[in-house]
C-alpha cells in the first residue's frame, strides 16, 4: 500500500497555561508566562522556588468515585487531554475502529508522585507496608492503558520513553503506523507530572533549574523551569478525514530521529542537525518551505547555542528568515510531555496563523543569533513548521507539520 | 578552618570523585585538563556540600574553572556562614 498522508483532526492539552486547548493556546499565543511559585511541595526545602504547575487541579472534576485513585497524576493528565482531542475530532468509535486505533504516548519518569509517596511511607514514616496501587500507578505505560480503557481501544498501544524527547518519538511512531496503513486512527502525545519532592531534589542536584524564570536563548538565562501536563492529538489518514468532513488542523508530514552517541547530558550540534534533516527529507520539504520552528529551547547553558548551531547548519543563510521560539518560556519544560504540548502549540500556530513568542526575553546570547520572536506574537501563515525535541543522552526527535491542505 | 585544610579536603574529594591520584591535582589545574566534565562537577559539588556541610549556589557553581576556584568558593561560603550571612544557606531566596 502506498503511504497515506496523515491529518491531525483533534487536539487536547492540559498544562500550566490552561486546562484545555482554548485556554492554553489563548495564553501561549499572547506570550503569557505561566510560571510561578511551586505549590505542590514545600519549596522552601529546594534551591529553586518556581515552576509551571497545572493550577487549581482537582481530579474529582475529571474522574468519578475512586477512579482517580487508580491513576497517578501523569496518567490522569493523559486521559484528560486524550478526551479533549477525541471529542474535538468528533470520533465515534465503532467496534471496527476500536480494533484499528493505536495509542502511543510519551512519558519520561512514570508515576513519580506515587513513587515518592510510597518512599515517604516506607523510609520516612517507617511504615511496614505501602499503598497497594503503587505498581499500576507508577508504570510509565499507565497513561496509555487508561486511554485505551477510556475509549475501548484494542489496537497497537504502548508507551515510549526517551527522556525529554519521549512525546516526539511517540507521535512519530503513531504517525508511521497511520501513514503505512497499519491503523486507521491514532491517539498520541504524552504526559508528565514531575512535581514530587524526590524528583525536584534530583533536578536541584543537576543544577540546571533557574532560580527565577525561563529565558531561552538569552544571555542572562539561568536554566530551565520544570513544567507538567499533557498534550494529545488524533491522527487519521487525510483522505478519511476529508471523507467524513472532519476539521483538519494541519498535516503531520514527517518525522526524523537521531542519536548523538556522545554524552549523557551534553548535546552535540550534529545529532540535532541530523534529526532535523531527516524530518525534512521524510516530509519531502525543502528548507525554504519552513518558516517556523518550535525549538527545544530549554534555556540551559548547553542546549540553546547547540540548537541554534544545528538550525544554522541545516538551514544555512535561510536560517535568518525563520521564526524560532521556545514556548517552554511559558509552559515550562514538561520533560516527557514537552514534545506533545509543543506539537499542539505548533499545530495551532499553523492553524491560526500566529507564531507564539519566546516569553521573558531580555537580550540574546551572542552564541544564539536567530530570530526568536521575542515576547510578542507574530501574524504569519507558514507553509510548514518543525517542532524539535532533544533529550539528555542525545536522543533527538523532530516532527514536521504542513498547514492544512 | 585554615585555608590549607580546605584545600586538602577539596583535592582529596576531587581525587576520589575522579578516581585519580591526589598528586595529579594542583591548585592551578583546570577541571578541563583533569578531564572533569559537567557531570563530574555536579558529583564533586554534591560531595563537597556534604563534607563541608554547606550549600553551593548554582550561579557560583557555574563560574568554576580551576581547583583554586573551588577552594576559594568553598572558603567564601564557610566564612560567610561563620559571619551568619545567608550566602550558602540551604535555601535560596525566591525571585
Amino acid at each position: 500500500m502506498a503511504d497515506r498522508r496523515v491529518a491531525i483532526t483533534g487536539v487536547g492539552i492540559i498544562c500550566a497555561a490552561g486546562a484545555n486547548v482554548a485556554e492554553a493556546w489563548g495564553s501561549i499565543q499572547q506570550g503569557v508566562a505561566s510560571i510561578g511559585p511551586i505549590t505542590s511541595v514545600d519549596s522552601s526545602l529546594i534551591r529553586f522556588q518556581n515552576g509551571a504547575e497545572v493550577r487549581n487541579y482537582d481530579p474529582s472534576q475529571y474522574f468519578e468515585g475512586s477512579r482517580a485513585d487508580h491513576l497517578d497524576r501523569f496518567a490522569q493528565f493523559a486521559v484528560i487531554a486524550a478526551r479533549e482531542a477525541v471529542a474535538d475530532a468528533g470520533i465515534y468509535f465503532t467496534p471496527t475502529l476500536q480494533e484499528n486505533t493505536a495509542v502511543v504516548c510519551g512519558n519520561g519518569g512514570g508515576g513519580q508522585i506515587t513513587q515518592d509517596s510510597g518512599y515517604i511511607d516506607l523510609y520516612q514514616r517507617a511504615r511496614s507496608r505501602v499503598h497497594p496501587l503503587i505498581v499500576p500507578r507508577t508504570m510509565a505505560s499507565g497513561g496509555v492503558s487508561h486511554v485505551t480503557m477510556e475509549f475501548g481501544i484494542h489496537g497497537p498501544s504502548y508507551a515510549v520513553s526517551t527522556a525529554c524527547s519521549s512525546s516526539n518519538h511517540a507521535i512519530g511512531q503513531a504517525f508511521q503506523m497511520v501513514r503505512r496503513g497499519e491503523v486507521d486512527l491514532a491517539i498520541t502525545g504524552g504526559s508528565e507530572a514531575p512535581f514530587a519532592m524526590g524528583c525536584l531534589k534530583a533536578w536541584e542536584a543537576m543544577r540546571v533549574i533557574a532560580p527565577d524564570t525561563c529565558r531561552p536563548f538569552c544571555v542572562d538565562r539561568r536554566g530551565m523551569i520544570l513544567g507538567e501536563g499533557a498534550g494529545m492529538m488524533v491522527l487519521e489518514p487525510l483522505e478519511a478525514a476529508r471523507a467524513r468532513g472532519a476539521k483538519i488542523y494541519a498535516e503531520l508530514a514527517g518525522f526524523g530521529m537521531s542519536a548523538d552517541a556522545h554524552h549523557i547530558t551534553q548535546p552535540t550540534v550534529e545529532g540535532p542537525a541530523r534529526a532535523i534533516r531527516r524530518a525534512l527529507a521524510d516530509a519531502n520539504l525543502a528548507t525554504e518551505q519552513i518558516s517556523y520552528i518550535n525549538a527545544h529551547g530549554t534555556a540551559t547553558p548547553g542546549n540553546d547555542p547547540a540548537e541554534t548551531a544545528a538550525i544554522r547548519e541545516v538551514f544555512g543563510p535561510r536560517a535568518d528568515r525563520l521564526g524560532v521560539s521556545s514556548t517552554k518560556s511559558m509552559h515550562g519544560h514538561a520533560l516527557g510531555a514537552a514534545g506533545s504540548i509543543e506539537a499542539v502549540v505548533t499545530i495551532m500556530s499553523l492553524h491560526d496563523g500566529i507564531l507564539p513568542p519566546t516569553a521573558n526575553f531580555t537580550k540574546a546570547d551572542p552564541a544564539c543569533d536567530l530570530d526568536y520572536i521575542p515576547n510578542a506574537p507574530r501574524k504569519s501563515r507558514p507553509e510548514a513548521a518543525l517542532s524539535n525535541s532533544f533529550a539528555f543522552g542525545g536522543l533527538n526527535a523532530v516532527l514536521a507539520f504542513r498547514a492544512a491542505p | 578552618m585554615p585555608d590549607s585544610a580546605v584545600e586538602e579536603k577539596v583535592i582529596a574529594t576531587l581525587a576520589s570523585v575522579k578516581r585519580i591520584p591526589v598528586e595529579q591535582i594542583k591548585l592551578d589545574s583546570s577541571l578541563l585538563d583533569l578531564g572533569v566534565d559537567s557531570l563530574d562537577t555536579f558529583t564533586l559539588l554534591f560531595e563537597l556540600e556534604s563534607k563541608f556541610n554547606i550549600s553551593i549556589p548554582d550561579d557560583e557553581a557555574r563560574t568554576i574553572r580551576t581547583v583554586s576556584d573551588i577552594v576559594a568558593g568553598v572558603q567564601r561560603i564557610l566564612d560567610a556562614n561563620k559571619d551568619g550571612s545567608t550566602l550558602g544557606s540551604t535555601t535560596a531566596p525566591a525571585s
